[in-house]
C-alpha cells in the first residue's frame, strides 16, 4: 500500500477520533480530510470489499432501506462496511470505509452496504462498482440543488448505463423509476398490488404524471401514494412491469406493519416493528435484493420483524409513559406520509415541525406548499402545532393559511424551547417532525428527556393483537 | 362571486407554487367575499373573460414545451382579457411564456405567447437564492421576498419591471430589475411562494380584481402578524429589512 494512502487513513482516523471526543457524529469530516490527502482513498478501500458492494439511491427511503438490508446480512454476517446515518455524499461513504480500515489500510471485509445521495451517486458508483444497485423512488426533493427531476433522472441512468456488471433493483411501481429498465442490465422488479388504504393518500404530489418516454398522460388503474401505483401509458404502451417481490393487503395494527410479500412464486407473512406505508416499499426492495443475492425469503421475513428504525425514521420514544414519535421530513411526499400517520389515529396529540433551511434541507422551503396540511383543519385530536427552526415562521404561515386555527399554532425558533414545549403538551402522544439539520439537535435535545423505545417494548402489543 | 383560475395545477406545479393560489382564495374567505378556483388543465376550455384572477406558475422543462402548444389555442382570448384589465399573477415558467421567445443555449428560438414584450434567453449559470425586491403598490413602497431559481434570464422591452432587486439575482442578473407589470398582469420570479408571506401584493391583486368587476373594493383589515414575520425574518436575514 503507498504511503499517501496510508497517511490519508491516518489522517482520516484522527479526524474521526477528534470528531467523536468533542461530541461530533464524525460522519463525514474524515473522508473529507482522507480524500483531500488521496483522492485515490476510496477506490483503494472499496477496491478490497470480497462479495460486492450493494448501492441504495433515490428520493426517499435509502437510508432505512440499507438499515433493513444491513440487519438482514448481519444476521449471518458480520463484516460489513456500511454508511448507516445517512451521510450519503462521497466524504460519508468514505468515512464507512475509514472506520472498518485498519491503519495500513487493510480491510477484511465481505459487503459494502452504501446509500448515495442521488446527484452523489454517478460518482460513487463508479469509484465502488456496486454489484447491485437498488433505486427507490423519484420525488421531488431540493431542488435548488439539482434543478429539476428530468435532470435527477438522467443523471442516474447515465451512471448506470455505465456499470456493466451491476444488476438492478427498481421499484416496478413508479414510472420514473421502472424506466431504469432500459439500461438492459438485469433487473428484479418489486411493488405494492391492490390498494390497500381507503382515499387517505394524498393527490397533490403525483409526481410524474407523464409518459418519461412520450409524455402522454399516464392513467392508473390504483396508486397508493404520490405516482406509485399501476400505471399504463396510452400514448406508447409503456406500463408498470410484472413485479417478482410483490405486497399485498399491507395494514398496519399498533404500530406494527403487517403484510405478505410474495417472492416469485413464494408467499410468506411480514412483521414490521414499524408503521408508516413507506416501509412496506423498503422492506420489498430488500426482499429483492435477497433474490439476487441468493438469501432465503424467511431469513430476510425473520430480520425484518426485529428491524429498529435509524434516527428519525418514525423513532419511538416514551416520555413519561407518553408514546413520542421523530421523524424526517424532507419532501412532499414524505411529510404527505407523515401526515397519514397523524390523521391515522383519533387521540390527541402535540405536534412539533422543525423545518429548517440550510443547504443540506435544500434552501427553498417552498415545498411545504405542496403539502397537504389542509386535511388538518379539522383536526381537533391535533392540540398544538410548534413550529420551530430556521424557518419556523414560514412554517406557521402555512399552517394558517391552511386553515388551521392560529390560537392552536406556536413559533418557537429554538430547539430546546419547542421540543420542551411539546413534551409538555397534553395530547397522549407526540410527533416530531423535523427536516435533516433539524433532525440531529432535536433527537440530541429529546434524548436528553425521552427514552428511546426498544424491539423489547414493542413485541407485546404485536403478540396482543395477533 | 370572484373566479380563480389555476391554469394546468398539474403539469405547471413547481416549488410550491399553488401557494399563491392557496393565498388569494384564504384572503377572500376570510374576508367573506365568496371566492371559487376553477382549476384548467391541459385540453380543456376555458373563457378568460369569466376569470378574475388569472394564476399561471412554472414547471420543468418538459411540461412547459407540453403547455405552450395547448395555450397557443387560447392567445387571443387571454390577450384580449388583460387588455381588458384582467388580473394575472405569473410565476417563472409562466411569467416567460407571456413574452416574445425563449431562446435556448443551442436550437432554435422557442416563440412565447407573444402578449408581453419581453424575452427570455438561457444563461449558463442558474440562478438561485433568497432574494428580495422593492416595488410600489398604490402609491407605497413595499419590501417583498421569495426565493429564485431560474436559468433563463429575462430582459424587458417597452414594459415596466415588477420592481427593483434589493438583494438576489432578479430578471437576469444586470440590470437591477425584477418581474414585470402590464395593466394588471404582474410577472415575477419569486417563488416562495410570492404571495402568503408579501400580503399587501396579495391584497392589492384582490382589490384589483373587486375593482374590475365593478364590487367595493374596501378590504376590510386582516391580522397579518404571522405573515409579517416570516416576511420580515428573511429580509433581516438578507440585511434588507426597514428600520
Amino acid at each position: 500500500m503507498g504511503v499517501r494512502l496510508t497517511t490519508a487513513i491516518f489522517a482520516g482516523k484522527a479526524a474521526y477520533f477528534i470528531g467523536k471526543l468533542s461530541g461530533g457524529r464524525g460522519s463525514s469530516l474524515p473522508g473529507a480530510v482522507a480524500l483531500r490527502i488521496f483522492p485515490g482513498t476510496l477506490r483503494a478501500l472499496a477496491d478490497q470489499i470480497t462479495y460486492g458492494t450493494i448501492m441504495v439511491t433515490g428520493t426517499n427511503g435509502k437510508t432505512t432501506t440499507n438499515n433493513m438490508l444491513a440487519r438482514v446480512l448481519e444476521s449471518f454476517d458480520d463484516r460489513l462496511v456500511i454508511n448507516r446515518e445517512g451521510a450519503n455524499l462521497i466524504n460519508g461513504v468514505t468515512t464507512a470505509f475509514l472506520k472498518k480500515s485498519s491503519l495500513r489500510g487493510r480491510l477484511a471485509h465481505h459487503w459494502a452496504l452504501l446509500e448515495a445521495d442521488e446527484a452523489a451517486f454517478p460518482k460513487i458508483a463508479d469509484i465502488v462498482q456496486p454489484k447491485v444497485v437498488i433505486v427507490t423512488n423519484f420525488f421531488r426533493d431540493q431542488l435548488d440543488r439539482y434543478g429539476e427531476l428530468d435532470k435527477t433522472v438522467s443523471l442516474i441512468r447515465t451512471a448506470l448505463a455505465k456499470l456493466s456488471s451491476a444488476k438492478l433493483v427498481l421499484n416496478a411501481d413508479d414510472p420514473l423509476v421502472a424506466q431504469l429498465a432500459d439500461t438492459g442490465l438485469p433487473r428484479v422488479f418489486y411493488g405494492v398490488g391492490a390498494p390497500t388504504r381507503n382515499g387517505e393518500a394524498g393527490s397533490v404530489t403525483r409526481e410524474a404524471r407523464f409518459c418519461p418516454y412520450c409524455g402522454e398522460n399516464l392513467s392508473y388503474r390504483y396508486y397508493h401514494y404520490s405516482q406509485l401505483g399501476a400505471y399504463r401509458c396510452g400514448g406508447c404502451g409503456f406500463v408498470r412491469p410484472r413485479v417478482e417481490v410483490e405486497a399485498l393487503g399491507a395494514e398496519v395494527i399498533d404500530g406494527v406493519t403487517r403484510c405478505k410479500v410474495r417472492v416469485e412464486k413464494k408467499v410468506l407473512p411480514v412483521t414490521l416493528p414499524t408503521q408508516g406505508f413507506y416501509n412496506v416499499y423498503n422492506a420489498l426492495a430488500v426482499f429483492a435484493a435477497g433474490l439476487l443475492l441468493g438469501i432465503a425469503p424467511e431469513t430476510t421475513a425473520g430480520s425484518l420483524s426485529r428491524y429498529v428504525p435509524a434516527t428519525g425514521r418514525l423513532q419511538q420514544f416514551n416520555y413519561k409513559g407518553r408514546p413520542i414519535y421523530l421523524n424526517l421530513v424532507k419532501n412532499p411526499a414524505g411529510f404527505n406520509e407523515s401526515l397519514n400517520l397523524l390523521c391515522g389515529t383519533r387521540e390527541t396529540k402535540d405536534v412539533l415541525i422543525a423545518l429548517n433551511d440550510n443547504s443540506a434541507d435544500g434552501r427553498d422551503v417552498s415545498w411545504i406548499w405542496d403539502v397537504d396540511f389542509e386535511r388538518l383543519q379539522e383536526r381537533r385530536d391535533i392540540l398544538r402545532f410548534v413550529c420551530s427552526g430556521r424557518r419556523s415562521e414560514e412554517m406557521a404561515l402555512r399552517l394558517k393559511y391552511a386553515g388551521v386555527p392560529v390560537q392552536r399554532i406556536t413559533v418557537c425558533p429554538g430547539f430546546a424551547a419547542s421540543v420542551r414545549q411539546v413534551l409538555e403538551g397534553h395530547g397522549g402522544v407526540a410527533y416530531l417532525l423535523a427536516t435533516y439539520t433539524a433532525l440531529w439537535p432535536v433527537e440530541k435535545i429529546l434524548r436528553r428527556y425521552a427514552r428511546e423505545s426498544t424491539v423489547a417494548d414493542r413485541l407485546p402489543s404485536l403478540s396482543q393483537s395477533s | 362571486m370572484l373566479t380563480v383560475c389555476h391554469l394546468y395545477p398539474n403539469l405547471l406545479n413547481l416549488y410550491g407554487d399553488r401557494g399563491n393560489v392557496i393565498a388569494f382564495v384564504q384572503r377572500c374567505r376570510w374576508r367573506r367575499i365568496p371566492v371559487q378556483v376553477r382549476e384548467v388543465n391541459l385540453g380543456e376550455t376555458v373563457d378568460f373573460k369569466e376569470i378574475d384572477f388569472l394564476f399561471i406558475g412554472g414547471g420543468s422543462d418538459r411540461e412547459q414545451g407540453l403547455i405552450i402548444a395547448d395555450l397557443r389555442k387560447h392567445t387571443s382570448s387571454l390577450a384580449a382579457a388583460i387588455e381588458d384589465g384582467l388580473v394575472v399573477l405569473a410565476i417563472c415558467g409562466g411569467y416567460q411564456l407571456l413574452g416574445l421567445y425563449y431562446q435556448p443555449l443551442v436550437g432554435p428560438e422557442i416563440p412565447g405567447l407573444g402578449i408581453l414584450d419581453l424575452y427570455t434567453r438561457a444563461g449558463t449559470k442558474r440562478l438561485i437564492g433568497n432574494i428580495a425586491i422593492e416595488t410600489e403598490l398604490d402609491g407605497k413602497t413595499v419590501r417583498a421576498c421569495g426565493f429564485e431559481n431560474h436559468s433563463g434570464q429575462t430582459f424587458l422591452g417597452n414594459i415596466e419591471p415588477l420592481g427593483r432587486v434589493l438583494k438576489g439575482y432578479g430578471n437576469n442578473g444586470r440590470d437591477g430589475f425584477e418581474g414585470a407589470r402590464y395593466k394588471n398582469v404582474f410577472c415575477s420570479y419569486l417563488h416562495g411562494p410570492l404571495l402568503p408571506k408579501n400580503p399587501a401584493l396579495t391584497d392589492h391583486l384582490l382589490r384589483l380584481a373587486l375593482e374590475r368587476r365593478g364590487m367595493d373594493r374596501f378590504l376590510s383589515r386582516l391580522d397579518d402578524t404571522v405573515e409579517n414575520l416570516a416576511n420580515e425574518v428573511m429580509l433581516r436575514r438578507l440585511g434588507v429589512a426597514k428600520g
